[in-house]
């Protein structure tokens, strides 16, 4: 196929992923209502804790970033999750009628990555209204990074969980708890801790909001980290469109 | 696993080996030995054998129907057929452009019926003028013309049907595998599609129809059964007065194919 039919193809796939996302109202409305929503409450629940050594900032800046964080991230998730869910098995007649699999998975990993950077522009939107951010743009890019990841991992359970409420509670069990890890919230010095998928992101936003710095190799991990769950995503994702759209 | 664009390219070549697959006698699509056993790693679950060296061959200009009772593998017959499905063991091989209609209707519920043909029709490799050509042809000899701007999740069972149906049809395939094509259509649409299923054999095409019995056998040039995980040919003499085959009894088998309300 010439290279201009095969460009068109696939903007034509992403553009029909992106329309499906958009005709899902309440994604939609989810992705613009709970980030603000979770910011505050997670802000206003931190307001009444005692300012700790260990806690770096305020309790209640330290709960908004800390909702930031799990907003982008698990609305970015859920995108990932349905995605997948809803369209495996659409796909894999799609990719028996003559798209790649590659192409396909590009299509609904673009998409998740349209809704991380809409998640992640949302999530920090709602932080800058109470808090003061040092560096908005390193923070953008820590939010998104954040959000691809769990876009990724929403892919993932996706595949190997393919029922919508067993997929959003593993999701939102997951993201919530990593959050916590993440944030140094729980006070936990264990390595395992930073093994979590969002120990990078966490730790660049804090920092990019906090003092405006930016640590490089805390950049190059999360990227790493990003680049480990996109192959691994791409794997199973492949896999399960050659077993009829489940892992089994 | 391949597609069904690439798996075959008109030129009479199987995928497995390039050979040549029934020249002589007109024999399009053949299928030897598929086993298949649908395992899982989760413990107290059974392993469930399927499939146990099923075989058949679809000839030119033929309308072929396979029947069997639920569970007998039918669908996991046609998946393995069309590629969806890897077997455990067998090969398929398959000539020219195939066309598939899974029983439930694989199709995305948030796109239009005219933005479903579009993605397919491109998936197929055809160009804007040929989609929309054939999207006319189909809306119209199916009855769907009005719904062209509908979302799926809006149609109604039998009109999504009618789409899964269209998505096959729509690169005027040379093999058409159709499972359970007419469940929840009306008579006319039922009518039209057998109009349109003898247009198709009269072209050459090459039709499988897998349903639960069948009503109507004068339709079919051949039957085969599907029952133990193996296919075998039913004769006349198989067939008894209501149409079906000894062991996949409507009575066993409520359906709600339309033939049979008609």
């Amino acid at each position: 196929m010439p290279e201009v039919a095969r460009r068109e193809r696939f903007t034509l796939g992403l553009t029909t992923s992106l329309k499906e996302f958009l005709r899902q109202p309440l994604q939609v409305v989810l992705l613009l209502a709970l980030p603000p929503l979770v910011v505050e409450a997670y802000g206003q629940a931190m307001a009444s804790f005692p300012a700790l050594p260990f806690m770096g900032s305020m309790p209640a800046t330290l709960g908004r970033i800390n909702g930031a964080v799990f907003a982008a991230a698990f609305l970015a998730g859920l995108v990932g999750l349905f995605q997948v869910i809803a369209a495996v098995e659409a796909d894999e007649r799609l990719e028996l009628a003559g798209f790649g699999r590659l192409e396909l998975f590009a299509r609904r990993l673009g998409t998740v990555l349209v809704v991380s950077l809409l998640a992640a522009g949302t999530s920090l939107a709602a932080l800058l209204w109470q808090v003061d951010v040092a560096a908005p743009l390193a923070a953008y890019g820590a939010l998104a990074l954040a959000a691809g990841l769990y876009g990724l991992l929403g892919m993932l359970i996706g595949v190997a969980l393919p029922r919508e409420l067993e997929g959003s509670l593993v999701l939102v069990f997951l993201a919530d708890s990593d959050d916590v890890l993440a944030s140094g919230l729980a006070n936990i010095d264990a390595p395992l801790t930073d093994l979590t998928p969002l120990h990078y992101p966490h730790a660049i936003f804090s920092a990019a909001v906090t003092d405006g710095s930016v640590a490089s190799g805390d950049v190059t991990g999360g990227l790493a980290y990003l680049a480990v769950l996109g192959v691994a995503a791409l794997a199973v994702y492949s896999v399960s469109l050659g077993q009829g759209g489940v892992l089994s | 696993m391949p597609n069904i664009e690439n798996r075959v390219d008109g030129s009479e070549e199987s995928t497995d080996g390039g050979r040549v697959i029934g020249e002589e006698s007109n024999v399009v699509l053949r299928a030897t030995g598929l086993a298949k056993t649908y395992d899982s790693p989760l413990p107290f679950t059974q392993s469930v054998e399927v499939l146990d060296g099923a075989g058949l061959e679809l000839r030119a200009g033929e309308i072929v129907g396979i029947v069997g009772e639920n569970g007998s593998g039918k669908s996991t017959l046609m998946k393995l057929l069309v590629g969806a499905l890897d077997p455990d063991a067998g090969s398929v091989q398959a000539s020219g452009r195939v066309g598939w209609c899974p029983q439930d209707p694989l199709l995305y519920d948030r796109l239009t019926v005219a933005e479903t043909m579009r993605l397919f029709g491109r998936a197929y490799g055809m160009d804007d003028d040929s989609i929309d050509e054939a999207l006319d042809r189909l809306a119209e000899q199916l009855d769907f013309e009005r719904f062209r701007d509908y979302r799926i999740d809006r149609l109604s069972g039998g009109n999504r049907q009618k789409v899964n149906l269209a998505v096959a049809l729509l690169h005027d395939p040379d093999v058409l595998l159709l499972d359970e094509p007419y469940t929840g259509f009306d008579w006319e649409t039922y009518l039209a599609f057998w109009e349109l299923t003898d247009e198709l054999r009269e072209r050459g095409t090459a039709i499988a129809i897998i349903s639960h019995f069948v009503s109507e056998r004068e339709r079919f040039d051949r039957i085969y059964e599907l029952a133990d995980g193996q296919l075998s040919e039913v004769t006349e003499n198989d067939i008894d007065d209501a149409g079906t085959t000894t062991s996949a009894s409507p009575e066993n088998d409520p359906t709600t194919e339309v033939a049979r309300d008609a």
